[in-house]
C-alpha cells in the first residue's frame, strides 16, 4: 500500500536555533502536513540542484495545525549548513511524505520509546499521535549532554516516566541509554517498543528486546539519491522467512521490526 | 521517438516508482536499471555521496535478474506507450548473450542497451569496454542472438573511445551510447575511511558534463550509426551542447535525483527552445557545432 508522495516545495515559516547546533524548521505544505504520519521523512533539496545533487532526508518531527509540520536538524555537513541560514518565506523543495511510517497498535497501552540523539525527532510525532488515547509512555533518552535531551521539560509533564542519559554525565546516567533498557523492562514490562537513534543503539536494542519477546520497532535511516524506491542506494539486509533480503530503507522503511534488521554495525 | 529524451539506466529503477512524477508515455524512451543473468545483491552501504557538482555512486547492479525481470517488470512496462531499451550487465562475454537470448522472444522491447563497463573478471578485472576486442566479442556474440537493435555503452575510463566506437560499429552495433560514470573515490576526513562501502564508484553529474560532452564529439564524429549522449545533463541548454556535438537523442540520469520529473521538464523545454529558434526539429542542430 504506498501513498502518494509529493514533488513539491514549502515555505518556512519558522528556523529556530534550539540548541547548540540544532534547528527546528517549522514548514508550510498543506498536502504533507495533512497526509504525514510518525516515522515518515521529507526529502529536502537544501539549496540550487547544482550546488546539492542529493536531497536529504529528515523524518517528519511535528504535525502542526493548519498545514505546518516541523523536522528537526543537526548541522553536520554542507547541506545541514545551509539549511540552518534559510529564513522565513524562503522556499525548499521537498518530497514527501515518504515512507511506511510506525505501526500503532490500538490494543497496546503500556509503551516505551526509546531515542538516542537527534532520534528523538519522529518519536515526538509518534507521542503526540499515541497520547491520544488512554496509555503509559515511557521514554528513555539518550544525548550528548544535558543541552541536547531535547524537549526533556516538556516530556516530563506529558509522559508517565522519563529517564534520561548523557554521555558527560551532565544529566542523568552517565553513559549509553542502553545501560537503563534491562532495568526499565523489569520495572515497566512494556508491550510495545519503538526506538530511533544510532544504529549501534538500535542493534543492541534489538538483541535486549529480542530476549524479552517484545515487539519492538526501530526507525533506520541511510544515505538517500533518489528518495523514492528507485536507485537502490539505500538499501538494507533483512530476514524474511529464513532468506536474506534487501529492503530500501526509503520506500519498504524506513521503520522495520527490529527482528527483521539483519544489523551490519 | 516522440522526443530524443531517453531515462538514464541505473536512475529510473524500471519505471514504477517515478510513476506519480513522470507520465512515462511522454518520455523519449524508458531505459531500465541493468539486467544480469543472475540475481545480484550489489555492494554494501553506504553505496552513494556527494562530491563537487557530482555524485558517487556504487550500487553493484543489484538486480533480480533476467528471469524475474521478464516475469515482474515486463508486464508492467508493456502497459506503457513508450519505447522500452532494456539495459544489461554480464561478469563474461557469454553472460551478455545469454541475457540477450532470453530478451529475443519478449514483445514489447525496443533495444538493448549493452552496459560494457563492468569489470571483465577473467582479465583482472579491466573493464569490457577498455579492450576493443572484447567489446567487439560482446557485440558479436549479441547479434549472433538476437534482432533486437543492440546500443553499445561506452565507458570513459578508457583513453582510446573513437577505436572501440569504430570497432563496434563495424561489429554490428546498431547504436552507441556514452558516457557512463567515471571511476572515482571519496574518503571521509572525520572517520578516515572511504565514503562509500565498496570503496571506488562511479561519477556522475554535472562534473563530468565536459567530458561527455568531448568524448560525445569525438566519437559521433568517428561512426555513421547513431551516438546517444548523456552526462551530467541538467537542463535543455545542457542537452543542446550534446546534440550540437552530434548526439541524436540523449539522457537524463543524476538530474532524477534533484528533481523525479527533471526528464519531462527537459522535453518541454527543448521544445520551447526549438519554437523560439524557429527550428521544426532538432535534426536541424544536430551535430551543427561551429568548429
Amino acid at each position: 500500500m504506498v501513498q502518494k508522495i509529493h514533488n513539491t516545495s514549502a515555505k518556512v515559516i519558522s528556523n529556530e536555533q534550539i540548541a547548540a547546533d540544532i534547528f527546528r524548521l517549522k514548514l508550510y505544505n498543506g498536502k504533507i502536513a495533512s497526509a504525514c504520519k510518525p516515522g515518515q521523512f521529507v526529502h529536502i533539496q537544501c539549496g540550487e540542484g547544482r550546488n546539492f545533487i542529493l536531497r536529504r532526508p529528515f523524518s517528519i518531527h511535528r504535525k502542526n495545525g493548519g498545514g505546518a509540520f516541523e523536522i528537526l536538524f543537526q548541522v553536520v555537513g554542507k547541506g545541514t549548513k545551509a539549511l540552518s541560514n534559510i529564513k522565513p518565506r524562503d522556499e525548499l523543495g521537498l518530497i514527501g511524505p515518504i515512507g511506511n511510517g510506525f505501526v500503532i497498535d490500538g490494543e497496546a497501552r503500556n509503551i516505551l520509546l526509546i531515542s538516542g540523539g537527534l532520534g528523538i525527532a519522529p518519536l515526538i510525532f509518534l507521542i503526540d499521535e499515541l497520547m491520544s488515547e488512554q496509555r503509559r509512555i515511557c521514554v528513555l533518552m539518550g544525548a550528548a549532554s544535558k543541552e541536547k535531551l531535547l524537549y526533556a521539560i516538556d516530556l516530563k509533564r506529558l509522559v508517565r516516566k522519563l529517564h534520561m542519559a548523557t554521555d558527560d554525565g551532565s544529566q542523568g546516567h552517565q553513559g549509553p541509554i542502553i545501560d537503563l533498557l534491562p532495568e526499565t523492562i523489569e520495572e515497566l514490562d512494556p508491550e510495545r517498543i519503538y526506538a530511533c537513534g544510532p544504529e549501534g543503539m538500535l542493534k543492541r536494542i534489538a538483541e535486549i528486546t529480542g530476549e524479552h519477546n517484545i515487539p519492538t520497532q526501530v526507525c533506520l535511516e541511510r544515505r538517500m539519491a533518489c528518495g523514492i524506491g528507485a536507485c537502490l542506494s539505500c538499501v538494507c539486509k533483512t530476514r524474511q522467512e529464513e532468506k536474506e533480503v534487501l529492503k530500501r530503507v526509503c520506500i519498504d522503511g524506513p521503520v522495520f521490526r527490529a527482528e527483521d534488521v539483519i544489523w551490519e554495525v | 521517438m516522440q522526443n530524443p529524451i531517453m531515462t538514464a539506466s541505473g536512475t529510473f529503477g524500471s519505471g514504477r516508482e517515478y510513476v506519480p512524477f513522470v507520465n512515462l508515455n511522454k518520455l523519449g524512451a524508458l531505459v531500465v536499471k541493468s539486467i544480469t543473468l543472475n540475481e545480484r545483491s550489489g555492494n554494501p552501504c553506504p553505496r552513494i555521496c556527494e562530491t563537487p557538482s557530482g555524485i558517487l555512486n556504487s550500487i553493484g547492479l543489484q538486480n533480480r535478474g533476467i528471469k524475474r525481470f521478464v516475469e515482474e517488470e515486463l508486464p508492467f512496462l508493456s502497459s506503457f506507450d513508450v519505447p522500452l531499451v532494456v539495459n544489461i550487465a554480464g561478469e563474461s562475454v557469454t553472460e551478455y548473450a545469454q541475457v540477450c537470448a532470453q530478451l529475443e522472444d519478449v514483445e514489447g522491447i525496443s533495444g538493448i542497451e549493452l552496459n560494457i563497463s563492468c569489470p571483465n573478471v577473467k582479465k583482472g578485472g579491466m573493464l569490457f569496454g577498455q579492450d576493443p576486442k572484447v567489446a567487439v566479442e560482446i557485440v558479436s556474440e549479441c547479434k549472433a542472438t538476437t534482432e533486437i537493435p543492440l546500443i553499445v555503452k561506452l565507458t570513459p575510463n578508457t583513453a582510446d573511445n573513437v577505436t572501440i566506437a569504430r570497432e563496434v560499429e563495424n561489429a554490428g552495433a546498431d547504436a552507441i551510447s556514452l558516457i557512463n560514470t567515471l571511476l572515482g573515490m571519496a574518503i571521509d576526513t572525520v572517520t578516515f575511511k572511504p565514503m562509500l562501502g565498496s570503496m571506488t564508484g562511479g561519477l556522475s553529474g554535472p562534473a563530468i558534463r565536459p567530458v561527455a560532452v568531448r568524448m560525445v564529439w569525438e566519437v559521433a564524429r568517428a561512426v555513421n550509426i547513431p551516438v546517444i549522449g548523456m552526462g551530467g545533463i541538467n537542463n535543455a541548454r545542457d542537452a543542446i551542447e550534446f546534440f550540437l556535438v552530434g548526439a541524436q537523442a540523449v539522457a537524463i540520469g543524476t538530474a532524477n535525483f534533484i528533481d523525479p520529473s527533471a526528464t519531462l521538464s527537459i522535453v518541454d523545454e527543448l521544445d520551447n527552445f526549438l519554437n523560439e529558434k524557429g527550428f521544426k526539429s532538432i535534426k536541424e542542430i544536430i551535430g551543427q557545432v561551429k568548429t
